[in-house]
């Protein structure tokens, strides 16, 4: 068996159209990445692959009390259970709906699976000129047992609009689940969006999360990702900017602890000149945990006066723990300004004991100090609940009772 | 309060105290001076707990208690507080952060409830009028691109915050002009009562022009070798200190 037979059977049950066969098609010649693949030479999915999840099960219904344990209670709700749709807001301005086919850039085994396959998720229009003042929440939960699922979700954001996003996906049974995740932004002209993914999933769960940002001119993107739970994580971001005077902003808080996996790929593509991009990634590895960071940044012949920052900062907090860190920049125009920069440390002694020769306790003081190394990423998401919660698993992670904020 | 007995210690395979003898009563002020190398700043580190510091024999008896049995934090939550001579930047906590979690900590080692906040602000602007430092510095973060001036500043606030019994002043007056100086001294002044004590070490007599001291000790080679009243500073700063480490030199030799 193995989950690729299981999605073969699962193909069959579906009425797929050419375009899509031949996705599949080109799928299943591939299977799954290997580390053989230059992308995937730190993360392996061989364990992973040859799990007999079950695809696409649907369950029960869910309790409320489930969706409140796990919801930050904003007033603009979508959720999702077992893939289907049961709560999305009505807002002035935009329009939701359940999934609706687009097109994707399938430029691996991953992105085709989930193209070919994949008919869950929701489409976002925001018009033109529209404000979105409160964040909208995004719930994705899965209620049946060892399942395999997928989502794929579109967002496109008319000129001159704003808007932010609070995702999570929660697996709400004891046994693992594996979800192939793909959501494209499109970034009207003069636009500003924020995404911030709290991927705090069981300690079973599975994730393989793509996002693919296109952006045109004098827009800003932002994507923020905090990973603390989860067993294996692999998060592909990809932004292209395809006008000028765009920023493209990514930070990334990894917090892992016993046999955590997190992986952050993210690719930025600099098609036009005159633009920005930012990425700060911060990891704290616990236990015998493992981070792998991928940070690529292409400069286009044409696009001149680029101004590309990329930072991945990396705290190991144990002896077993490790990580592997990789920029790429590949540079063909000559009027622009990249660096990049990557550490790997420990806690500093020195203001470890400067901290416990003030009465705070050694543990509290580790935990400030990494929140300390952590807030610098955090401290870019706008919304502050967000940042809360950041601030709480962190320390529950930390296993202090500490209060950060004054 | 303090009663350091025959205390050893150093670093790896280098011993660096040789045997401190010092007893400090409460009310008292002690200032240890010497000459660069002579161990001021180990003994201050090994005071306040420094786990880089191998003790090899001594005693650090505070009020009945060996402090060597204790971690740093339990020190200062027993009353000991070590100015450092070079106060760590940490980026990310604001001031008033850290100095809510150093006061909350000690108060819950302790027993006590947390500082309810109106207290705190109250302490808070209280301490910083007398330290001259103005409001927008709260929120800082904690010593991140401070001036020399401004750490050391910010570490005897930190002292006012948090009313230790026993206060070490490592070269507090290393980095600060001579306003800051007096702003800083006259802070510590007011700090003084019967009931905490303070040991100001210092390279320079000037500090001691406005930290009166009740001892001067002259801490050479790992070892106490001159102690005396608030004279022997002014006599330091006119004769040096040859005149003492030639005799000790001789003694010890």
């Amino acid at each position: 068996m193995g989950l690729i037979n299981n999605i073969k059977s699962y193909s069959e049950t579906l009425n797929l159209s050419a375009e899509k066969k031949g996705l599949f098609n080109s799928f299943l010649e591939n299977g799954f990445p290997t580390i053989k693949d230059e992308d995937w030479k730190y993360t392996s999915l061989k364990r992973i692959i040859t799990e007999d999840f079950s695809v696409e099960e649907k369950g029960n219904n869910i309790d409320k009390t489930d969706i409140d344990k796990y919801s930050l209670s904003f007033k603009n709700q979508i959720i999702f259970v077992d893939g289907k749709l049961i709560t999305s807001p009505q807002i002035e301005g935009i329009s939701i709906s359940d999934y609706s086919d687009f097109e994707s850039r399938n430029n691996d085994a991953i992105m085709n699976l989930n193209a070919s396959l994949c008919s869950n998720g929701f489409s976002i229009t925001v018009d033109k000129n529209t404000v979105v003042e409160q964040a909208i929440e995004i719930l994705f939960f899965t209620t049946t047992e060892n399942n395999f699922s997928q989502y794929r979700n579109l967002i496109i954001v008319g000129d001159n609009s704003e808007v932010k996003f609070v995702e999570r996906i929660q697996n709400l049974n004891g046994t693992p689940s594996f979800v192939n995740y793909f959501t494209r932004i499109n970034c009207g002209k003069n636009t500003n969006v924020e995404f911030n993914k709290i991927q705090n999933n069981t300690s079973n769960s599975i994730l393989i999360d793509n996002v693919d940002v296109y952006q045109e001119n004098d827009s800003t993107c932002d994507i923020n990702t905090l990973i603390f739970g989860g067993s294996f994580t692999r998060n592909n971001l990809n932004f292209e900017q395809n006008g000028t005077n765009c920023e493209s902003n990514m930070n990334g808080v990894s917090v892992l602890d016993n046999n955590q996996f997190a992986d952050n790929h993210t690719f930025v593509d600099h098609k036009s000149a005159h633009c920005r991009s930012n990425e700060m990634y911060k990891g704290v590895y616990l236990g015998s945990s493992k981070g792998v960071f991928n940070g690529k940044i292409m400069v286009r012949p044409d696009a001149q006066k680029i101004d590309a920052f990329q930072s991945n900062n990396n705290l190991l907090l144990s002896e077993d723990s490790t990580i592997d860190s990789k920029p790429q920049l590949e540079i063909y125009a000559d009027d622009v300004k990249c660096s990049h920069g990557c550490t790997i440390g420990q806690l500093d002694d020195e203001a470890l004991f400067y901290m416990r020769s003030r009465g705070i306790g050694v543990e509290e003081a580790k935990a400030v100090l990494t929140y300390a190394f952590a807030s610098e990423a955090i401290d870019k998401i706008t919304v502050s609940e967000v940042r809360l919660v950041a601030q709480e698993l962190l320390a529950k992670k930390l296993n202090v009772d500490l209060d950060f904020s004054l | 309060m303090l009663k350091i007995n025959n205390l050893k210690a150093g670093i790896e395979d280098n011993q660096i105290l040789k045997g401190i003898n010092l007893e400090i009563k409460a009310g008292e002020v002690h200032a240890i001076m010497g000459p660069n190398g002579s161990g001021k700043s180990t003994l201050a580190s090994v005071i306040a707990g420094k786990e880089e510091y191998e003790v090899e024999g001594g005693e650090i008896d505070f009020e009945g208690t060996d402090l060597l049995d204790l971690t740093p934090e339990e020190r200062a939550h027993k009353g000991v507080f070590l100015s450092f001579q070079y106060p760590v930047e940490i980026p990310g906590i604001s001031v008033s952060n850290f100095i809510k979690t150093s006061i909350n900590e000690r108060r819950k080692a302790t027993g006590l409830d947390p500082m309810p906040a109106k207290e705190l602000l109250k302490k808070l602007r209280e301490k910083m009028e007398l330290l001259s430092i103005d409001k927008g510095y709260l929120s800082r973060n904690m010593n991140e691109g401070f001036s020399g001036g401004e750490k050391k500043r910010n570490e005897i606030f930190q002292m006012a915050m948090l009313d230790p019994k026993l206060s070490i002043l490592d070269e507090t007056d290393s980095g600060l002009d001579i306003d800051a100086l007096r702003i800083v001294a006259n802070g510590v002044n007011k700090l003084r009562r019967e009931d905490n004590a303070t040991i100001v070490i210092t390279h320079y007599q000037r500090l001691l022009d406005y930290i009166i001291p009740d001892f001067v000790h002259v801490l050479y080679k790992g070892r106490i070798v001159k102690s005396g009243g608030k004279e022997l500073a002014l006599e330091l700063e006119e004769k040096g200190y040859d005149w003492i480490t030639k005799e000790a030199d001789k003694k010890w030799a």
